[in-house]
């Protein structure tokens, strides 16, 4: 293959330095700044003849959301200062999101933290040391290479964020020489439950992927499709050709308790008491299958457990047909949602005759949010078996991977085969990673209780616990429990200030990386590649942390990792079979960009219905009735193998009376899930239907603001059983009469002073995380402030 | 002779703001930090304007991406006392920055508030100096002027050397503001409307196309497409 090197790289990517006569230097424009009184050239002034400047455009790939769009970075004089959607990239075909716009901002932030930090004194208290990179992996090393010596690799835990590319298996292959089972995923719930639904239904270890761009009628349940989806840049290129890009116009309904942008811009948006996604999806089923609506072809042919039927032991199960005609018809339905029973049923019937129609699932925290998220996801995925949708143009498809080289054999001692055998520190099956998942926001809780064991060293990339609460509450007490914190973060998070050390990682703008096509299902790869010449500051990747700190561990942990660099690591992989890295290294992203679908029954349809099943059989046969799970359950019963509905707790709980309104959470387009610092330009145009600048807001329904006697701009407390945060309160008619949200991503503390009269310590906005008291939906009130 | 102008359709918009941050990239307008903006003095030439009305369970949001609309018919160059805002020959309303006296008749006048004044120098953390746009149409104003989209003009000059330095003739598709460029749903559309062919004078002409306040007689040359 082409030797991937990264000045051929700056080569082909960019036009190679440009003369632009006119283009004045860049250090005539910052004697312009110094002396801001100094007039500039206004646009009809002769523009001056000025030395040529150094300017290319270099291909990379965004990580400031998942959705891992191409983008196309002008660097002028060594300085990154503009960023372009990448126009030959398959997931945004050339546009690019106002994160990516921002990405500067974030690469060039006065917040990073740039060489390793000490903590000095009580850990939180915020008394750093700077120290030297040798220092800082000798320390990491040694408490590494001690804590293995006395037989606990496994006490070692690797907790992580989004990976990209070949970065989790490196996580996982780092974890496993070493002998610890803990390479943690700190997934949400809601991202684990769509994994896991496709899982136990359909037989597929991975997200479902949505052809948006050719579905005739799509349904949104939960989330916010075009705002904060794991996919939002393909969804919203897909949006736009659904309206104007084809003969015939797709329709679009949002069904969500909050008015977001993506119920603004939708055909229909489908306001439902909060938690009940379930109940309108069973409802739905319902009406369709009453009403003989549904493909009975595929149900028949290749689908398990829509009829009622007998295992082998001659014991009957109840089916899915039986489940949802005996308990959700439209009016119990319409009583449980708040949907009206006669839009239940039009909703239904259009999408079951608006074919391909599409159920989608929310990938991404918070979406679904009842605490039964698991059950609630396989009632929405199971729409798209009814109406045939598997694998079909316009319906749910699989991700597709390129074939890359095979990873190089590893032997594990006999110190990291005992450490493997243990159980996960967040009490995940470890054997059965498939229905292991969903543990980790259990975390928190079990380290505080030492069970299974203590954890003696916690690593942090790409994590920000402490404020998000995905690990469970009271996190910072369990990471003060733990000896020996580390983070990998790139500015002084909350949890990164609860740490012993931090290791801060250069920006996805400074490293070599790659990264699949997740969410188009095509297979191929995109390029990261560090567009400066060496990082802004004394950062790492932390792919080279980890090589370096293998090698200083020595033994079979270095022999496993053979690679220099990271960069090494990848070209090595990419070497594979499938790979153009001519292509991949001119345009940054290689791909066939063609999807392989799979007719129902061909030989093909195995790898779309069943290739990853355990225990049940993999027939080419959806699930209705999972026969995963039955396998899996120690005390299976038909109520938990089918999909299904629970009224979440806090609807009904004792509560109610004090805690009368419900907190519901929804992503936003201006939230840089990637990016735990303040980037400023987000933040001034942070809240679009609140005109809401570097703060948080309360939105409350016109109904619940009279009746607490509250108007738009009042200060006021919301307070749950957990905690109060104060915000601005916001009357917004886009809102179920019960429910509050607040934006979850605000309440971060900075030390930078963001502009004329910014204090130079501010906490922006308020963290509504920690409101949260459990599971599922949290109780507040709100009151005067 | 050219004349510029740009199509939103708003069926392709989702309100996603990323013209808003392209525009400021570009454009280089500062910071203005929580202070600031909370006085309301946040600089975006380009910003998504809601409106919210209604009630529940059937609120009406609309959601409007606002540039300048280089009007025809601009208010802006009527009022300025100093000949700093003018039209040129192309249809770009700009602003002569070293005439401006910063009396903001302007801001006034302009029927789609675009025009932003520049209340203090314009600041940012120093760190983030690194990331501005060199060009120099794009200079940080100074304190005193007020300032607005240009349809990114510093791109119209680029495109001409670039046509110039390849040996061939400009043509209108060479050029693009950052806003339409970084369009998440490609609803955005740019050209001359004086050629008949090009595709913002066909959906110009479209009977989906509208422009904001026409009963001003300010002639805008931005053209919206109707949702739906």
């Amino acid at each position: 293959m082409v030797k991937l090197s990264r000045r051929a790289f700056l080569r082909t990517a960019g036009t190679a330095a440009t003369s632009l006569a006119a283009l004045a230097a860049a250090g005539g424009m910052h004697a312009l700044l110094e002396g801001s009184q100094n007039v500039g050239p206004g646009p009809d002034d002769a523009v001056a003849a000025a030395a040529p400047a150094q300017e290319s455009w270099v291909k990379t790939t965004c990580a400031l959301c998942p959705s891992g769009c191409g983008l196309n970075v002008r660097v002028v004089d060594g300085r990154a200062v503009k960023v372009e959607g990448n126009p030959l990239h398959p997931v945004n075909q050339g546009a690019c999101c106002l994160k990516g716009q921002a990405a500067l901002e974030a690469l060039y932030s006065p917040e990073r933290i740039r060489r390793p930090l000490l903590q000095t004194g009580a850990r939180g208290g915020g008394d750093w040391q700077e120290i030297s990179w040798d220092d800082a992996l000798q320390r990491v090393a040694g408490i590494l290479a001690r804590l293995r010596a006395a037989g606990q690799p496994q006490s070692v835990v690797f907790l992580h964020g989004q990976t990209r590319g070949q970065m989790r298996d490196l996580i996982q292959r780092f974890m496993t020489a070493y002998g610890s089972p803990n390479a943690i995923a700190l997934e949400s719930p809601d991202e684990q439950a769509a994994r896991l639904a496709m899982f136990v239904t359909q037989g597929i270890n991975g997200f479902p992927v949505y052809d948006l761009a050719n579905a005739r009628y799509v349904l949104a349940f939960g989330g916010n499709l075009l705002e904060s989806s794991r996919h939002v840049m393909a969804y919203l290129g897909a949006a736009a050709l659904m309206r104007r890009g084809r003969p015939d116009r797709g329709r679009l309904v949002a069904v969500h308790p909050r008015l977001s942008l993506t119920g603004i811009k939708a055909d229909e948006w489908v306001p439902i008491r909060p938690g009940t996604y379930a109940a309108l999806a069973l409802g739905m089923a319902n009406v369709i299958i009453d009403d003989g609506l549904y493909d009975k072809d595929f149900v028949r042919d290749f689908t398990f457990g829509f009829e009622d039927f007998s295992d082998d032991g001659g014991r009957a199960h109840m089916g899915f047909k039986s489940l949802v005609l005996d308990r959700f018809g439209p009016d119990q339905v319409a009583t449980i949602t708040g949907v009206p029973a006669a839009d239940i049923a039009r909703l239904a019937g259009e999408f079951a005759t608006n074919r391909p129609a599409v159920a989608v699932l929310p990938l991404e925290p918070h979406g679904l949010d009842d605490g039964h998220e698991l059950y609630t996801a396989m009632a929405i995925h199971s729409l798209n078996a009814l109406v045939g949708a598997i694998d079909s143009s316009g319906g749910v498809l699989v991700q597709r991977y390129p074939r890359l080289a095979p990873w190089p054999a590893m032997a594990a001692d006999a110190t990291a085969r005992a450490g493997l055998a243990q159980p996960r520190a967040d009490g995940a099956g470890s054997s059965d990673e498939n229905l292991g998942a969903g543990a980790a926001g259990r975390l928190a809780d079990r380290i505080r209780s030492g069970q299974p064991y203590p954890v003696q060293a916690l690593f942090l990339q790409g994590v920000d616990p402490v404020h998000d609460g995905s690990a469970g509450p009271d996190c910072a007490e369990a990471l003060l429990k733990v000896p020996f914190v580390v983070s990998f973060a790139s500015t002084l998070d909350e949890s990164a200030a609860h740490a012993d050390l931090i290791l801060p990682a250069s920006s996805f703008l400074e490293t070599w990386g790659d990264d699949y096509l997740e969410g188009t299902g095509f297979a191929g790869l995109s390029l990261h590649q560090p567009v400066l010449e060496s990082p802004v500051g004394d950062t790492r990747d932390v792919g080279d942390v980890l090589l370096q700190l293998a090698a200083l561990l020595g033994g079979p942990v270095a022999a496993a990792h053979p690679w220099h660099t990271y960069g090494d690591l990848v070209q090595e992989r990419l070497a594979g079979a499938d790979v153009d890295a001519a292509a991949l290294a001119r345009n940054g992203i290689w791909s066939e960009l063609s999807y392989p679908h799979a007719a129902p029954g061909s030989p093909a349809w195995r790898d779309v219905v069943g290739r990853d099943r355990l225990n049940a059989p993999s027939d080419g046969r959806f699930d209705f009735f999972a026969r995963e799970l039955f396998a899996a359950l120690e005390t299976p019963e038909d109520a938990g193998c089918l999909p299904g509905f629970e009224l979440p707790v806090a609807a009904s709980d004792a509560t109610a009376e004090a805690y009368p309104l419900l907190l519901i959470s929804q992503g936003l387009m201006t939230e840089p899930a990637g990016w735990a610092g303040i980037i400023p330009s987000l933040q001034e145009c942070y809240g679009l239907q609140s005109n809401t600048r570097w703060d948080s807001w309360v939105e409350i329904s016109p109904t619940a603001a009279a009746a607490a006697g509250l108007a738009s701009g009042d200060l006021v407390w919301v307070e749950s059983t957990a905690g109060r945060v104060q915000a601005r309160a916001r009357l917004y008619p886009g809102l179920w009469p019960d429910a509050v949200f607040m934006p979850g991503w605000q309440g971060r503390f900075t030390n930078v002073r963001w502009g004329r009269g910014a204090p130079p310590n501010l906490q922006v906005g308020a963290n509504a995380n920690a409101l949260r008291a459990g599971d599922g939906i949290t109780r507040v009130r709100v009151y005067r402030a | 002779m050219t004349r510029w102008g740009m199509v939103i359709d708003l069926d392709k918009c989702f309100a996603c703001q990323s013209c808003t941050l392209a525009c400021r990239m570009e454009n280089n307008t500062p910071v203005a930090g929580p202070d600031q903006a909370a006085r309301g003095r946040t600089i975006l030439w380009n910003e998504v304007l809601p409106s919210i009305d209604g009630s529940y369970p059937r609120p009406t949001v609309t959601l409007i991406p606002r540039p300048c609309q280089h009007c025809d018919s601009p208010a802006c160059v009527r009022v300025c006392p100093v000949g700093a805002t003018y039209k040129n020959e192309e249809g770009l309303v700009l602003v002569n920055y070293s005439r401006c006296i910063g009396c903001r008749m302007c801001t006034v006048a302009c029927p789609y508030q675009v025009r932003y004044f520049n209340w203090y120098p314009p600041e940012w953390p120093e760190a983030l100096r690194a990331h501005l746009n060199p060009d120099p149409e794009v200079a940080p104003r100074p304190r005193g002027v007020v300032e607005k989209c240009t349809f990114c003009v510093q791109r119209l000059r680029k495109a001409r050397e670039g046509a110039a330095a390849a040996g061939r003739a400009f043509q209108a598709t060479d050029y693009i503001p950052a806003c339409v460029q970084t369009c998440t749903g490609h609803a955005r559309y740019f050209g001359d409307l004086d050629d008949p062919d090009s595709l913002v004078s066909q959906l110009a002409r479209s009977p989906r196309a509208f422009r904001l306040q026409e009963e001003m007689g300010t002639q805008p040359k931005v053209y919206y497409l109707k949702q739906g």
